[in-house]
């Protein structure tokens, strides 16, 4: 799996703002921005990730993703400053 | 005791657990040795489970939380996260505060 294949998985879970992965094909490391983080804590926005990426995490296609950050455009905005 | 039992009772005996693969001396893995640090760097006692010693509760512990990786720490019997929560809670201060009752005692 390549980081590209990694982040368009990514983007069908859910509509991302802005989206990084970086990885060697085995461990990926993500930055996700997406407006649909508003509101939901930290362990939520990951089990979002995790809920998504079942199948392949369960399959071993995807061996490990670490999310770097989760962030709402808003946070994220406020980390560019 | 079916795994799940076990698991609760450990989670509930333990204010502070890890279930990480190796020992906390010797952690087999980079992102479980990650957490031992940051609960040492919190000077918080805490328990381990190695779970490559046990596959029951290494297949257990995956279904216990429906997290699908290990480490895993547990703090008052709730789940806080994996290796990336724990990591961004240490540095906002979250985890300390979290663990702040428990290091009076």
């Amino acid at each position: 799996m390549t980081p590209e294949h990694v982040q368009s998985l990514i983007s069908q879970i859910i509509p991302c703002e802005h989206i990084e992965v970086e990885g060697d094909g085995h461990h990926f490391y993500a930055t996700i921005v997406s407006a649909q983080f508003d509101g939901l804590k930290l362990l939520a926005r990951h089990r979002v990730i995790n809920d998504g990426l079942k199948s392949y995490l369960d399959s071993g296609e995807l061996h490990a993703l670490s999310m770097r950050a989760t962030l709402t455009p808003a946070e994220w905005a406020a980390r560019q400053q | 005791m079916s795994t799940q039992d076990t698991i609760r009772q450990q989670v509930t005996e333990n204010p502070v657990i890890l279930y990480m693969k190796g020992t906390p001396t010797f952690p087999q893995c980079g992102f479980s040795a990650g957490a031992v640090q940051i609960l040492k760097n919190l000077g918080v006692n805490f328990a381990a489970v190695n779970v490559l010693a046990d596959p029951e509760i290494r297949q257990g512990i995956k279904e216990f939380a429906n997290w699908p990786t290990i480490p895993q720490l547990y703090i008052k019997g709730e789940f806080v996260g994996g290796s990336d929560i724990m990591k961004e809670l240490y540095a906002s201060g979250e985890l300390a505060e979290m663990v702040a009752d428990l290091k009076a005692e």
